[in-house]
């Protein structure tokens, strides 16, 4: 009797869940205005993607997480797997190879692997505490651990989501302590490896936008146009926006492509201010939520799995809204469950999936 | 937010990193701060600047008619292509390109056009090509979808219905410079300014006020609903505002009378004649060859057509009735006769002896055309003697005699304020003094009397000369311009006649003046007998202006009409109630009585007959 009972004692974290729904929710409002200058469909497009992205939610958050942190190794292996299957057989897209078809699914595996990852560094983590802190040396494991899919996804390229992989990677890496030395060469090898990264690795389109990041009036046509066009939006928006459809820099089409990387300014522009700290708040209250569930979590793994996922919503929404509102270059990173996008929707619903699980499962002994 | 009950061993860190997540979020909310509080009227007015377009709506130039109401100028509808750069891709300049034929040259045009807009400008329509047929039209409207940034906008062309006839009076159109669309208030690029003649003096009348539709675009420059432009930008009265059509212009100008001017003028290559109304200052016909046509001026010139227009040796841009100064040559000897009379200097009965020159000092010999023998002031006018006014000329003095010359009128511009018009030159002592290495010198009041030296005229001034001589010495304002009215024919302005001043000259001067004049036709010694056309009553005085022989060689024979001396005729009719005088000049035309009294004397001709026929 007693093993059954303790699975019923599955508690449900109805904060999590509202949160989520609070931000689908607005999502949805959003991407309707937004797409309506877009080939039709789009919007119940993101529907069927929410449908399956909460599906999966509702699988992940069923399944014990400590399988996950059994199956660790095996789940990365996966995740490594399709990358390297992408580079064969994916599809190629504006010069970018990134996406994967399962059967009538069109996935980027690139943006799954940041779960991946999550749940990896924490599985590594979790049999290898270092209380008085992490040498470098003892980095040499799980840098590996994350250099190979990064290097596969710049590979493709993906220049964002490889940035986003190593900036989680980061953020769980200080949470579990470094050297005060250790912290200082990686500062250092890093300064070293910009520029490097600048001249070897870059392409052509991707300078452009941080070039033009830096100087958005030197190019206005170029690239950055969008950013121009989306710093207009979101400033006219001032304090109550334009209201609801009547968003005039996107729905005259003068924000391109606003459905994607471009929401927010979408969002702003027709909603204000106003609008604009009620988004903001839903995320804060997220990421502040999911460091709180990993505060409260029973092992490490689970805390630890707690901040990978928290991280990657955090810079997924810095990264994102620092780029539209011009403090960040332009590079292609979605605004968790705002953005079209299917993968996208179900990497973040997998991650809530994830937080769920480790939520439910606190109590616990 | 509490952390609860913490079961792992990472300490405070959790605590620690709320806060910087809550930093990093403070600094996104202070951006949006800046962005949409602080800075947003200013993104509100640049999101404004990207749905707002601008178009200019050309008004309807005003018309120019003659006295007779006979219309010289009009408009008629066109199609012209505009591009906004904004909107204009490289797709649709490929479609664009092919679907018209563009040529080299209006390629290079458009191209110019696209790079010199920037800022502001890239949002205004440019007109990229001109009135472009029905076809073209018929084949641009099927395409108009894939033409982003194209716009057909129908506006007028100006029509010069006679092309060449009075077109240094007309003038024409063409587009304005980038400079002047930042210096002159209320020109846009692409707009049509006046750029000579009437279209160029009274610009600001004949061109309307542009009106202004503003109206909403999306990123393709494509025209967004009415719905939508109205609640983006009100009502059609706000968006709208619509051209005011310019003023019509009426010449005193006689299309009839100068057709005839320029038909008596066909067979000479270069030259100019003016009709002007005795007893009014009024013109009726002012003609400048060779000529050019307006119509082709006003479009776009090919590189072929300029270089022939402005490498003509006989410079047809030039309007010589106002642009072009002469000597006078014998012409001038009328303003030598009345001061020599009005001084007493001379009788009318004194005799001088013409042996063909004069001596002055040791080597200067100074020509007359003839040896004329016994000559009283009559038959030095009669008969044009040199040797007469080189006499008169020493007795009335260099200063003496310009005063007497800018008494009517030279050495002035006659103020038709017209083409830049020159005012000649009317030379003094001292003038020669500051300007001449050797100073002034007798030789120079001498040349003057008989209108060469430095005596500098132009054939319209010749014409007020001769009109106050004829009229009693009044000295007219010449007019081109009689009223400027409304579209519907109201009168906004006229112009009355106007007497400079009366001209310091006697009845009884100005009848011995008239009836050698007169003579000078009639009289079988006269210099005009040979040209007098019978049953024409006319007065008047040829005149040769010799011109600078300087360069001239046997070698050089190509261009040896440059040395052929200028032939001029100024006269007046009917001699005794004059009506109106006329001046021709044939530039090296040669002999005055052979080349320019015949046309002059046809003029007078043609003119009476006009009139009888239409029951004057």
């Amino acid at each position: 009797m007693e093993p059954i009972f303790r699975k019923i004692r599955v508690q449900i974290d109805w904060t999590l869940l509202l949160v989520i729904m609070a931000i689908v929710a607005v999502g949805l409002i959003n991407l309707y205005s937004a797409s309506r200058t877009a080939v039709p469909g789009m919007f119940t497009h993101q529907i069927y993607g929410l449908i399956l992205g909460f599906s999966a939610f509702l699988v992940i958050t069923t399944i014990d997480y400590r399988l996950y942190n059994q199956y660790g190794y095996l789940i990365y292996g996966l995740g490594i797997a399709t990358l390297v299957l992408v580079l064969f057989v994916g599809r190629t897209v504006k010069g970018s190879t990134r996406w994967i078809g399962f059967g009538p699914l069109q996935i980027q595996p690139s943006e799954l692997m940041k779960v991946v990852m999550a749940i990896a560094l924490a599985k590594y983590l979790h049999n290898d505490p270092t209380p008085e802190g992490r040498t470098l040396k003892q980095m040499a494991a799980p840098f590996a651990l994350v250099a190979l899919p990064v290097a596969l996804i710049l590979k493709q390229p993906d220049l964002g989501t490889g940035m986003l992989v190593l900036l989680m990677f980061f953020s769980v890496m200080l949470f579990t302590k470094l050297k005060l030395r250790s912290l200082l060469t990686l500062i250092s090898t890093g300064a070293v490896i910009l520029p490097l990264t600048w001249s070897l690795l870059l392409k052509g389109y991707q300078k452009r936008r941080i070039l033009a990041f830096l100087d958005p009036s030197a190019d206005p046509t170029g690239a950055g146009w969008h950013l121009r066009q989306s710093i207009y939006a979101i400033g006219s928006g001032r304090i109550l926006g334009k209201g609801f459809l009547q968003g005039t820099q996107h729905q005259f089409q003068f924000l391109p492509e606003h459905w994607t990387d471009f929401p927010f300014s979408v969002w702003a522009e027709e909603w204000g201010f106003i609008g604009g700290i009620i988004l903001l708040g839903l995320y804060l209250f997220l990421v502040l939520w999911s460091i709180r569930l990993a505060a409260n979590a029973k092992d490490r793994f689970g805390a630890l799995l707690c901040l990978g996922i928290g991280s990657m919503f955090f810079w997924h929404v810095v990264i994102n809204i620092g780029m539209v509102t011009g403090l960040l270059p332009v590079v292609g990173v979605t605004l968790p469950l705002f953005s079209y996008g299917r993968s996208s929707v179900l990497t973040f619903m997998l991650g809530a999936g994830l937080l769920m699980s480790v939520a439910s499962r606190r109590y616990w002994d | 937010m509490s952390l609860g009950k913490q079961q792992t061993d990472f300490g405070k860190r959790f605590k620690y990193l709320m806060w910087i997540v809550v930093a990093i979020f403070a600094i996104m909310v202070a951006r949006l701060f800046q962005l949409q509080i602080v800075e947003g009227a200013t993104y509100q007015r640049k999101a404004e600047n990207n749905f707002l377009h601008k178009s200019i709506i050309a008004p309807v130039r005003g018309l120019i008619e003659d006295r007779n109401g006979k219309v010289l100028v009009h408009n008629r509808p066109s199609y012209n292509v505009y591009i906004i750069p904004r909107f204009f891709t490289e797709k649709s300049y490929a479609k664009l390109r092919s679907l018209l034929k563009l040529d080299d040259e209006q390629i290079h045009h458009i191209e110019k056009r696209i790079i010199a807009a920037q800022g502001e400008q890239r949002y205004f329509s440019l007109p990229a090509v001109r009135d472009i047929d029905r076809n073209q039209l018929a084949i641009l409207e099927t395409n108009l979808a894939q033409l982003s940034g194209v716009r057909l906008v129908a506006e007028t062309k100006r029509i010069y219905p006679y092309g060449p006839l009075a077109a240094h009076v007309l003038g024409y159109l063409n587009e304005v410079s980038a400079g002047e669309v930042k210096r002159l208030k209320g020109y846009h690029e692409g707009d049509r300014i006046g750029r000579y003649g009437v279209e160029r003096r009274w610009e600001f009348y004949l061109r309307g006020i542009p009106g202004l539709e503003r109206y909403v675009v999306d990123a393709r420059g494509r025209k967004k609903s009415e719905a939508i432009q109205r609640r983006l930008l009100g009502s059609v009265k706000k968006r709208r505002f619509d051209p005011r059509p310019g003023y019509n212009l009426v010449l005193t100008l006689d299309a009839d009378v100068q057709k005839i001017v320029e038909r008596a003028l066909r067979w000479h290559r270069s030259g100019a004649a003016v009709v002007v109304q005795v007893n009014t200052g009024r013109i009726l016909a002012m003609a400048s060859k060779p000529s050019f046509d307006p119509n082709m001026l006003s479009g776009r010139l090919s590189r072929e057509q300029a270089r022939k227009l402005y490498d003509n040796p006989y410079h047809p841009m030039l309007d010589k009735v106002l642009q072009g100064s002469y000597f006078p040559g014998s012409t001038y000897k009328v303003i030598p006769a009345v001061a020599a009379l009005e001084e007493r200097l001379v009788d009318p009965s004194e005799i001088i002896y013409c042996k063909g020159y004069i001596e002055f000092g040791k080597a200067s010999k100074f020509r007359c055309s003839h040896v004329h023998g016994p000559v009283n002031l009559h038959y030095a006018i009669v008969r044009s003697c040199n040797v007469f006014f080189y006499r008169m000329a020493e007795r009335i003095g260099m200063d003496r005699m310009a005063r007497y010359a800018r008494d009517f009128g030279l050495g002035t511009p006659t103020g038709l304020g017209l083409n830049s018009e020159t005012g000649g030159f009317i030379p003094t002592k001292a003038w020669y003094n500051k300007n001449m290495p050797g100073g002034f010198r007798i030789g120079n009041t001498l040349n003057s009397g008989v209108g060469q030296g430095n005596v500098l005229v132009t054939p319209l001034q010749l014409a007020m000369v001769y009109a106050a001589i004829a009229n009693g010495g009044k000295l007219y304002l010449p007019q081109i311009v009689d009223r400027i009215e409304t579209p519907d024919g109201q009168v906004v302005q006229d112009f009355p006649q106007k007497i400079r001043r009366r001209v310091q000259v006697s009845p009884k001067t100005l009848n011995i003046i008239r009836s050698a004049l007169h003579e000078v036709i009639n009289d079988p010694l006269g210099t005009a007998y040979d040209a007098r056309i019978p049953g024409i009553d006319a007065s008047g005085k040829t005149g040769t202006a010799q011109v600078a022989k300087r360069g001239m060689s046997a070698k050089n024979r190509s261009d040896w009409w440059r040395f052929m001396d200028h032939a001029w005729f100024a006269s007046y009719a009917p001699t005794s109630h004059p009506q109106i005088v006329v001046v021709v000049l044939i530039e090296h035309g040669g002999s005055a009585a052979r080349v320019a009294a015949p046309v002059a004397l046809k003029i007078i001709r043609d003119y009476f007959a006009l009139m009888k026929s239409r029951g004057h």
